[in-house]
């Protein structure tokens, strides 16, 4: 690639190359040299071309949904209060709490034995996020958009929904083309979230055609007159893309067109409000990450929250398990049937998990858990209704089969056919990766 | 030993040391923790940075027990051992420890670079060198420049014609667009750049307007992490902070009043502990503190680290952003590349735990942040909330209701974030891998041992917190760093690019100085002058390196043209920030308002921000000062890579980003900036002279003929498109002139500076 860069001048690949965010990739890479960034590593073989990361923020409850402790010997300890049944024809567990989800028990990938290194909120989420808890690291979708491009020229290829931190979905040392987009910022009201400025009927479309064409003549000037400057040559080209986007992300947004049983199946609108269940749409979310999906987004981010059932842990876990079930039974059901789900990769967590209660007792607070606590995935390439990993009686540690953040993100991006040693860029003496300093492992007892 | 001991030791001991401990604390370590080898005999004695982790015979001292007992720390981290275990281990300590293992030699420590890092050497006071065109330099900064350049056989590009280089001045010294008359008045004088003395009385009046304060202050605010929020605490709560603007207005004020930086530096981080001369001052040095209060803090909640999260945070920005250093790396270990220990981080740390940071209510939501008092200001203004932002208030009542205040002040109260003497004075101990909960041995106050001797004499006395001393410590004309880093900062400002071309990592990581002479010697001039900030700008304004042209010219060679941007033979064409673009397009439709605005719209609000719709209020003062909420800042300047304010920016990233397109477009505050542009120009009959008036008022310039014809096509074009849009009965809020103004605004003339 870098010796491609050397021969073929800055104004040649603009012609050549094909345009969209794929070929801004391109010419930041062009720049690498002075940028201090590495080449971009070699393809592997992907079996998954896109993820949805369905990012359940707060520490959810795992013993209550997916790692079955029931009661064991004489001594009461603590473990599931919720019912659970083996599912589908895999017997993989589900709790009652997630009646709709179970019915997919049989495309999921579980891991209960997930470890992060913090049971503080912040550090944990960015850990899982970046892969460092402490300092700004490239977010996950903005490395796999840095590593794969986008497959539609006309959208970012990364965007997040309902966010609540920037740091989740920065760009940080990679070029900032690469980070997340985001659509509503958490509390907002997604029905109305949308990409910022993506629309203005200030103009008829024939004179906002006329105005970006007498823009860009002008740019076209001031560059000529600048050795065609690599930067302004950059602008011009983001001027363009910005005026597609206006013409594609609108629609994808609008769900006015959805059929009405489509909209109940994914409970758009419904919310919940209960203690620490904040309103978060998350119907609409499912939706549009499966219209984002279809469009060739590559890294779709969907965000509910929270988690933390800190004193009222019945109530709000039935309240968030509610919020999410169906919707995500609904994007799981589409995406199958749209054969999307063999190359989309879905992932489910959060910052960590929790302690069990112990039946009996009337206690019904929970704290944070980050030595075992549970994601799932689905698609693109995982075992499907499989188990990994196991925990200790009462939940609280891994017995088997560990896998830490590290090896989640080496993992994923091993779908993707992304080596997660190679992808890396260097700034400030620094080589950063998702994985880390320490590195992860690729699970390959998950891949199928 | 008896051969029992040593098979107790074979059977119960040696497994576990090397299952459960080895993989951090032997030879064969990939990241040796704590500097603790658990492989040897000796080692286990000797101990680590904790101390030693084995007295042989005494269990209950002994670190080793304390830590599979899971009492502090709490070893393995994984997993407690079983009780059984656990047992063995405190037998085995009763019994003396007996252990047959052979001894090794001691693991490497972080080695001590060969060379000392350059950044540590003492600042020198290089001599200009000689250069062949001597009659080029203007400033001694030009010689060291050109001679770089001579050794490379490369010239300096051309001047910079007048218009440019007085666009190039407004911009960098003021952060405006040059007014009309200023632009004719250097243009009618053909000989302008040459004449020294109108270039100097032009530099002179800018560097004492107001706008200038507004404009440095400003590039402080990014290093200073300032905001009017907390942020995102990590459960999604995000209190406001009512009083952080007076810090703003401090920092504005001081690059106004070119207050010396060393004083600055020293107000900022003990003024709660200066000398004043009046009840203004007193306030004003006690706002000054508020650069330690602003950070953005995770949540009280369930994390032990909150009061050493809170000092990291201050640690961070004197480390990267007054010393250029990654200090906050030694939070958990010593530095690896930087001679940064631990000990060093935790002497720093021992100053801010012996004191009171007074951030306030936080909202009063103590999930978040224990309330703290502030500091009661005497003479300053007083301000009570504004109007404005109750309708949204009102809508949004607190989904939680806040905790009865803890500290009541009068609703007009003037009052400060900032810090103070804490209330006791105590070093810190070690925090273990930066876990609270891991403690080793108390490190003395004091500073980076490795920027040279420290004097006793200089460090605090049982009774203060040392911050004091660490201000005179830092801007000690023997410092090394503390001038270097700010010199560099300011020069990368002038010239898109820093000597140091990472600002905030002076360390074994960071770039080295493309000019390491220039460095030292403006460093050396900075300190001689009494760290006039004014001084300095003007000193490198004024020389023949600032004035050449962005142009390439008759260079070809792209490789020949990067060489002679990174020794500065070249200027660089820069962008506008996003403030400067905002600022830009309220000046070029006469809509901008000079005076600084006063105060908030938070102004004395203990608010969650996250509760709230966005409350940023229409405004036509400066950008500077609009509302700066950590996680939603104003919707007119994000686009444009706005720093997240969190940490100590280094540099403001400007690369091109299609939602700055899309806001170019689409946003209502520059279509309506087009608008009353188009309705300003609307007085003037003649066509042709309204498009140049246009031209004037966004470039600067008169249209081309060609540029005419263009213009005149869109706007008869554009009203066909209109009229037949009409026809078919849509209503557009803009029309053909409003469109051509929007494109001026828009176009990249404007936003980027030669």
């Amino acid at each position: 690639m870098s010796d491609l860069m050397k021969t073929m001048s800055r104004r040649q690949m603009l012609r050549s190359a094909s345009c969209g965010f794929g070929y801004l990739a391109m010419s930041h890479l062009a720049n690498a040299a002075s940028a201090g960034l590495d080449a971009r590593p070699a393809r592997l073989r992907a079996k998954a071309q896109r993820v949805i990361f369905l990012n359940m923020s707060g520490g959810p409850a795992q013993l209550d949904m997916f790692d079955y402790k029931p009661q064991v010997g004489q001594k009461p300890h603590a473990g599931s209060i919720a019912k659970f049944a083996r599912r589908g024809q895999s017997g993989v567990w589900v709790s009652d709490m997630l009646p709709n989800i179970a019915r997919h028990a049989d495309k999921l990938c579980v891991i209960n034995s997930m470890t992060a290194d913090t049971s503080i909120h912040a550090q944990s989420m960015l850990q899982l996020h970046t892969g460092d808890r402490l300092r700004p690291c490239p977010s996950m979708g903005a490395w796999v958009a840095y590593g794969l491009g986008t497959e539609n020229q006309n959208l970012p290829g990364f965007i997040s929904f309902n966010t609540a931190k920037p740091a989740e979905y920065a760009a940080a040392q990679l070029p900032s083309v690469f980070g997340g987009t985001p659509i509503g910022v958490n509390g907002e009201n997604m029905s109305r979230a949308t990409i910022s400025n993506i629309a203005s009927d200030h103009l008829p479309l024939g004179v906002k055609r006329r105005q970006l064409d007498l823009i860009q003549a002008m740019n076209r000037d001031h560059l000529a007159a600048r050795n065609d400057d690599a930067q302004l040559e950059g602008v011009i080209e983001t001027m363009e893309l910005g005026f597609r986007m206006q013409a594609e992300a609108p629609g994808l947004l609008d769900l006015s067109g959805e059929s009405k049983s489509t909209l109940e199946r994914y409970h758009v609108g419904k919310s919940f409000d209960v203690g620490t269940c904040k309103p978060s749409d998350f119907g609409r979310q499912c939706l549009l990450a499966r219209r984002f999906c279809e469009a060739g987004v590559r890294f779709i981010e969907l965000n509910h929250g929270s988690w933390d059932q800190h004193t009222d842990h019945r109530r709000d876990l039935t309240a968030n398990c509610a919020s999410t079930d169906a919707p995500i039974a609904a994007l799981l059901d589409d995406l199958d049937e749209r054969g999307l789900l063999e190359d989309t990769l879905v992932v489910w967590g959060g910052e960590f998990g929790r302690p069990g209660l112990k039946p009996g007792e009337d206690k019904d607070q929970t704290g944070h858990q980050h030595r075992a606590f549970t994601f799932w995935l689905a698609g693109g390439g995982v075992k499907a209704g499989h188990v990994h990993g196991s925990t200790n009686e009462d939940g609280s540690v891994v017995a088997d089969g560990g896998v830490h953040f590290r090896d989640l993100h080496a993992t994923i991006l091993h779908l993707l056919g992304l080596d997660h040693d190679n992808l890396a860029v260097v700034s400030g003496g620094r080589r950063i990766r998702l994985t880390g300093l320490q590195g992860g492992k690729v699970v390959n007892g998950l891949i199928a | 030993m008896s051969p029992a001991q040593r098979s107790f030791f074979e059977t119960k001991i040696r497994p576990v040391l090397v299952k459960q401990c080895y993989e951090c604390h032997s030879q064969g370590a990939k990241k040796l923790g704590g500097k603790l080898l658990l492989d040897a005999p000796s080692e286990m004695i000797a101990g680590g940075e904790s101390g030693p982790a084995l007295i042989p015979g005494k269990p209950d001292e002994s670190l080793i027990i304390k830590a599979v007992r899971y009492e502090d720390p709490e070893m393995p981290p994984k997993q407690r051992l079983p009780e059984q275990v656990v047992n063995d281990f405190v037998e085995w300590v009763k019994m003396g420890a007996p252990d047959p293992r052979v001894e090794v030699t001691k693991a490497s420590k972080p080695a001590t670079p060969k060379e000392p890092l350059w950044s540590l050497k003492p600042v020198s006071n290089p001599k200009p060198p000689g250069v062949k065109h001597r009659d080029w330099p203007r400033d001694p900064i030009d010689a060291f420049v050109l001679t770089k350049l001579e050794a490379k056989s490369l010239k300096p590009a051309a001047d910079a014609d007048a218009r440019t280089l007085v666009r190039r001045l407004y911009f960098d010294l003021t952060g405006l667009p040059p007014p009309a008359e200023a632009l004719n008045a250097a243009l009618s004088d053909s000989s302008f750049a040459i004449r020294h003395s109108s270039l100097e009385s032009l530099v002179d009046s800018l560097l004492a307007s107001p706008n200038f304060g507004e404009k440095w202050g400003r590039h402080w605010l990014d290093v200073a992490r300032y905001a009017e929020s907390n942020g995102n605490d990590g459960l999604s709560r995000n209190a406001s902070f009512p009083h952080a603007w007076r810090y703003r207005d401090y920092v504005i004020r001081a690059f106004n009043d070119d207050t010396p930086y060393d004083r600055f530096l020293t107000e900022q981080l003990a003024g709660d502990l200066l000398p004043f001369d009046s009840s203004a001052q007193r306030d004003r040095q006690l706002i000054a503190t508020g650069l330690l209060a602003l950070g953005a803090k995770p949540a009280k909640a369930m994390n032990d680290n909150f009061e050493m999260d809170v000092i990291a945070d201050q640690i961070n920005v004197i480390g990267g952003g007054i010393m250029g250093l990654t200090v906050g790396c030694a939070r958990c270990h010593d530095h690896k590349t930087d001679p940064i220990s631990a000990r060093d981080y935790y002497a720093l740390a021992g100053i801010f735990k012996s004191t009171e940071t007074m951030w306030g209510a936080a909202a009063r939501q103590g999930l978040t942040a224990p309330e703290t008092p502030l500091h009661e200001l005497q003479v300053s203004l007083k301000v009570t909330p504004r109007t404005e932002i109750d309708p949204i208030l009102k809508a949004n009542p607190p989904h939680r209701p806040p905790a009865k205040p803890a500290f009541k002040y009068a609703d007009d109260a003037p009052l400060a974030m900032g810090a103070r003497e804490g209330k006791t004075i105590a070093d810190c101990k070690l925090n273990i891998d930066g876990d609270a909960k891991k403690l080793g041995p108390a490190v003395p106050r004091g500073f980076i041992s490795a920027c040279g001797a420290i004097d006793p004499a200089m460090l605090p006395d049982v009774k203060q917190s040392g911050r004091l001393q660490l201000a005179r410590w830092l801007t000690s004309p023997q410092h090394p760093l503390t001038a270097r880093v700010m010199v560099n900062r300011v020069w990368q400002h002038l010239f898109g690019e820093g000597l140091v071309t990472t600002p905030n990592d002076f360390g074994t990581y960071g770039e080295r100085p493309s000019n390491p002479e220039l460095l030292d010697h403006l460093a050396a001039r900075f300190m001689r002058e009494g760290w006039s900030m004014k001084r300095l700008i003007r000193s490198i304004v004024l020389s023949s390196t600032y004035q050449l042209s962005s142009r390439s010219g008759d260079l070809q060679s792209p490789e020949a043209v990067e060489n002679r941007l990174s020794l500065f033979g070249q200027h660089r064409v820069r962008r506008l920030d996003a403030e400067e673009l905002r600022d830009t397009m309220l000046a070029a439709t006469g809509e901008l308002d000079p005076q600084p605005a006063a105060g908030s719209v938070i102004q004395r609000r203990d608010v969650l921000i996250n509760e709230l719709p966005p409350l940023h209020q229409p405004s036509t003062h400066r950008s500077v000062y609009l509302l700066m909420l950590r996680n939603s800042m104003p919707p007119e300047l994000t686009p444009f890579n706005l720093p997240d304010a969190t940490t100590v920016t280094d540099k403001r990233d400007t690369s091109a980003l299609a939602t700055q397109s899309l806001y170019l477009l689409n946003n209502a505050f520059v279509i309506e900036q087009s608008k009353r542009f188009a309705m300003k120009l609307a007085v003037i009959s003649d066509p042709a002279q309204r498009i140049r008036t246009a031209y004037h008022r966004a470039l600067g310039r008169d249209p081309s003929d060609s540029e005419l014809r263009r213009v005149q096509d869109f706007l008869r074009e554009a009203d066909l498109t209109f009229v037949s849009s009409q026809n078919a009965g849509a209503k557009h809020q803009s029309d053909a002139w409003a469109a051509l103004c929007q494109a001026l605004l828009a176009s990249n003339e404007l936003r980027y500076v030669d």
